[in-house]
């Protein structure tokens, strides 16, 4: 729209016509207080607590509510509005309860904060104020009523945002409260949206609730170590006697792709982190049974046996399972200690998605990735298969809002009836199992129109006129459709002139794509034979190793003779039966005991995402970093495992980590006290062309390596991946991928909101919620 | 003449000792004193060792807003937050502070807690005798700075107790 100019307090501002007056006011740093008004929700005036004069206009404006015109002299400063503001501070706090000392919200509430800015020191109300007991809508959302405002941000972002609409409004005028769905309940998707965005106490956390104080908590911006979609999520973490413990999870300064959005997982279920039944102690098989032993013993045991098979029977006897939720440092260094150190090809992760499959469907086309960002700003996003509103919670919000905001077209061809039929422009529902036969049909390909069935050809054929001439288009698929029928993606992506994307599973499950955890492919989806990676490691096992499959086969044939599994469960994931795997010489990597742990000869205690540095890479390839929060005594991070594991088997861990040559920074003498100190010592470090990096456990040195070797991963700013956002790596388009890797090793992991894979059955909360248990899912019960 | 001068002397300091016999002592008998404080006297606004408060009910004012905590320069209070339970009433408010410690051999004793504490929990005591051989000791538990029940009310809460646990005794 046109520009217009307005007066703020003298100041003449320039904006587009029609934008809102507290955001033109908030663009000049122009303070104007409210609570109910929040950017991208609907629009309320309810709290009157933004009043401005605007001259010509006879009484007060609502600034949240006022579109700019040409001319308008807009006064924010003066006695009238002061008097107006406090007014409304002392309607607000004439039934609001005094309890700061106990509130959750009490260091961070924005009633106080306006009360300190712009209230007065005393009230004019004598009466009794109402009282009304706590209630407890949900395992993890607690009512405090006589705290509520009524400001209505948890209504409107449970409707509008959410698409749950299981908050509402009872009564009217002053009798007015926030009512749930189930009259004394909650049932709904527990996103904990509406604990996040009220500005009070009403809304507290199950989780959080009574635990700490704001203030008294560190924070740490980090990525969810839950889904693929890599919400950064910021932890809140006290001091505790086994270490630092986590004690919340949110993302209120709304940094990162998700804005402030969190799931119940990226929100709540940090507690596995601190479940009891965390594994603190490594366990070696003693006469049948698994016994607590040293670090020392443990690790020198799993060295010695891989030297001694390595030695004797060859590289190949030795595989190596890696984790969907390591990180891309742990995972480069997990596959590099595999075929550099042991000289063995046999590694291979839980696949939830047929990467490699789609970088050799990518070579030779102008088809891009998309980034979780493109996904909130394209103009039309054609989904196919996957449900993201259980899956991808992200995605799914991105496509939400994106149709909501910005009126994007959204088209879905599913199996099932998702959830995002609700704002989808067209739906298709195809059989299941022929979601590659709808994008191939899509595409303009008639002869597979048969495969998907009357109604739905019918439907697609419609789909396929309103994409014509479809701009800014991303294609998103799940993991239904794989091996060679990707290409029909990306052809209908390339039809389309479309970016694409492939829906992954877990926190890092593209990072292990990416970073070569497979049989046939190094990282960056390179051949074996790449002479990236042989020029900088040396001679490399040139046969592909054999995956998951291959190995629980040769292992039944005594043919694998060790096996490292690192954060993995395969014997539940492949369904193995566990004899098989009683030959081997297990060692499994794991927070919990799982089935393929209780298997093992030797057990060493993890570190979780939570407690370990290093970065992700979501399953749009959105690179982002991952920062230690926690700590538990007793556990190692992955990195720090193979590191040992290689320097007792007697290799030289420079050729794993490369130190730049050692150990030439200063000891950190000349690093002062004064805040800035370190950075300064940093870019003097820089300068003297010294290193930071100390020891050979610093993942920021295989960073390093990853960005010089791996194609799509060199262009990504460290700096700002450093600072907390989100860069967009490109190894897929970069790569030659494998066509030919097998589909079938693809298992998506089914989770819905409340599972998460072997990781999510440690979660409390994620058990505690009602919805956990329903078999119904939450979105298909019709809304209130 | 000499000797004059020596008698008035010596008669002029007997005057102070024999003057000062009829004046109230200012000697304390500590710590062969009666009481809490051996014998030993403070000013009221005298800072001492820390009592946590218990209000008319016996409950603790103390509700654990880490106030105290944020206000203390020395950084030697910790507090651990736990929720008040229908069965088990810690605390006139929703939530109790179910470890409070501070710690002693940081303490400076500046009153900032106590200004900051919003329940009147928190106050200085006359306690002053810390010295200890071990610095672990001076780590001080919520137990060992609470103020002790009043006995009527402790009376009371078991009496109560009594007659809860009376039917389960009659069986």
């Amino acid at each position: 729209m046109a520009d217009v100019t307005i007066t703020i307090d003298g100041n003449k501002v320039t904006a587009p016509a029609g934008t809102l007056l507290i955001e033109v006011c908030k663009s000049i740093g122009t303070e104007v207080p409210a609570f109910c008004y929040y950017p991208g929700l609907s629009l309320q005036a309810a709290c009157r607590m933004c009043l401005v004069e605007i001259e010509k206009m006879p009484k007060m404006q609502t600034a949240c509510t006022v579109p700019i015109s040409e001319g308008m002299v807009v006064h924010t400063t003066t006695d009238k509005v002061r008097q107006a503001r406090k007014s409304t501070l002392e309607f607000l706090l004439g039934n609001h309860p005094l309890d700061c000392p106990v509130c959750d919200a009490g260091g961070e509430c924005e009633l106080q904060d306006m009360t300190f800015s712009y209230g007065a020191a005393e009230s004019k109300f004598m009466e009794a104020k109402l009282h009304r007991d706590e209630q407890q809508w949900s395992p993890v959302v607690f009512f405090d009523r006589p705290r509520c405002i009524l400001c209505y941000r948890c209504v409107r972002v449970c409707g509008e945002a959410m698409d749950v609409w299981a908050l509402g409004v009872q009564n009217r005028g002053s009798a007015s409260i926030i009512a749930p769905n189930e009259g004394d309940h909650l049932e709904c998707e527990e996103c904990g949206m509406c604990i996040d965005i009220c500005p009070v106490g009403a809304l507290t956390s199950g989780a959080y609730r009574y635990k700490t104080r704001p203030w008294e908590m560190k924070h740490v911006g980090t990525t969810c170590m839950h889904c693929g979609d890599g919400c950064k999520t910021t932890l809140g973490v006290r001091r505790h006697e086994t270490g630092m413990q986590i004690v919340r999870g949110d993302n209120r300064d709304k940094s990162g792709i998700n804005g402030d959005f969190l799931c119940i997982k990226g929100r709540y279920a940090f507690d596995v982190t601190h479940s009891d039944e965390r594994l603190t102690q490594p366990l070696v098989r003693h006469e049948g049974r698994l016994t607590p032993a040293t670090w020392e013993a443990a690790l020198e045991l799993v060295a010695s046996t891989f030297k001694r098979i390595r030695d004797e029977h060859g590289g190949s006897a030795i595989g190596v399972i890696g984790s969907n939720r390591t990180t891309n440092e742990e995972n480069y260094l997990l596959q590099k200690f595999a075929r550099v150190v042991l000289g063995s090809n046999n590694i291979d992760h839980h696949r939830t998605a047929d990467f490699p499959a789609l970088a050799a469907a990518l070579k030779n086309t102008q088809v891009r990735t998309a980034g979780m960002r493109d996904v909130f700003n394209a103009k039309t996003i054609l989904l196919i298969g996957n449900n993201p509103t259980d899956q991808h919670p992200l995605l799914a919000w991105q496509i939400r809002n994106n149709v909501r905001l910005h009126k994007a077209r959204l088209f879905v061809v599913n199996a099932q009836d998702i959830k995002l039929h609700r704002q989808a422009t067209a739906f298709a529902q195809v059989p299941s199992g022929s979601e590659a036969f709808a994008a191939a049909f899509l595409a303009g390909n008639d002869s597979v129109g048969e495969s998907v069935g009357g109604d739905a050809r019918n439907a697609l054929l419609a789909m396929r006129q309103a994409l014509k001439g479809a701009e800014e288009a991303v294609v998103i698929f799940g993991s239904e459709i794989r091996g060679a029928q990707v290409k029909a993606a990306v052809n209908l992506a390339s039809a389309l002139n479309a970016k694409i994307a492939c829906l992954g599973d877990y926190a890092n499950s593209r990072g292990a794509a990416d970073m070569g955890l497979y049989p046939d492919l190094l990282p960056g989806y390179a051949q074996t034979s790449s002479e990236i990676f042989t020029g900088h490691w040396g001679a490399l096992p040139e046969q592909p190793g054999w995956n998951i499959e291959q190995m629980v086969n040769a292992a039944r044939d005594g043919q694998l003779r060790a096996l490292l599994c690192v954060g993995s469960n395969p014997v539940v994931r492949y369904n193995v039966d566990p004899f098989v795997l009683q030959k081997t010489f297990l060692v499994v990597n794991e927070m919990f005991m799982t089935e393929t742990a209780s298997l093992a000869t030797v057990v060493l205690p993890a570190a979780c995402a939570y407690e370990k540095s290093g970065t992700f890479t979501n399953t749009m390839g959105d690179l982002q970093v991952v920062k230690k929060a926690g700590d538990l005594a007793g556990t190692k991070p992955d990195f720090e495992i193979v590191i040992e594991i290689a320097d007792r088997m007697g290799f030289d861990v420079r050729k794993l980590v490369s130190l730049g040559g050692g150990t030439r920074a200063d000891m950190g003498q000349s690093r002062g006290a004064q805040t800035g100190e370190a950075d300064r010592h940093a870019v003097w470090l820089e300068a003297q062309n010294l290193e930071p990096r100390m020891t050979p456990f610093d993942p920021a040195a295989v960073l390093d390596e990853i960005q010089r070797l791996v194609p799509g991963y060199g262009e990504a700013s460290r700096l700002n991946v450093a600072a907390g956002n989100d860069e967009h790596t490109t190894a897929l388009e970069a790569g030659q991928g494998s066509a030919t890797s097998d589909p079938d090793l693809v298992v998506p992991s089914e989770d819905t909101l409340f599972t998460s894979g072997t990781l999510g059955r440690y979660s409390n909360t994620l058990h505690s919620v009602i919805e956990s248990r329903r078999k119904v899912p939450a979105d298909k019960k019709t809304p209130v | 003449m000499n000797a004059i001068r020596a008698i008035g002397g010596i008669l002029k300091g007997m005057s102070v000792t024999f003057r000062e016999m009829f004046r109230p002592t200012i000697v304390e008998n500590y710590p062969d004193g009666a009481g809490p404080y051996k014998g030993a006297r403070f000013e009221p606004r005298f800072r001492g060792l820390h009592v946590l408060q218990r209000d008319e009910s016996g409950l603790e004012k103390c509700v654990a807003c880490f106030l105290c905590a944020a206000a203390c320069p020395s950084n030697c209070i910790y507090i651990e937050a736990a929720e008040n339970t229908a069965e088990r009433r810690i605390s006139g408010a929703e939530r109790y502070a179910e470890v409070y410690n501070i710690d002693y051999n940081r303490c400076i004793f500046c009153g900032f807690c106590v200004e900051a504490c919003p329940t009147d929990a928190i106050t200085h005591g006359h306690g002053f005798e810390l010295a200890t051989f071990n610095a672990s000791n001076l780590v001080y538990r919520k137990e060992q700075l609470l103020a002790p029940m009043p006995k009527e009310i402790q009376s009371a809460v078991q009496r109560e107790e009594l007659r809860a646990h009376a039917p389960e005794m009659a069986h």
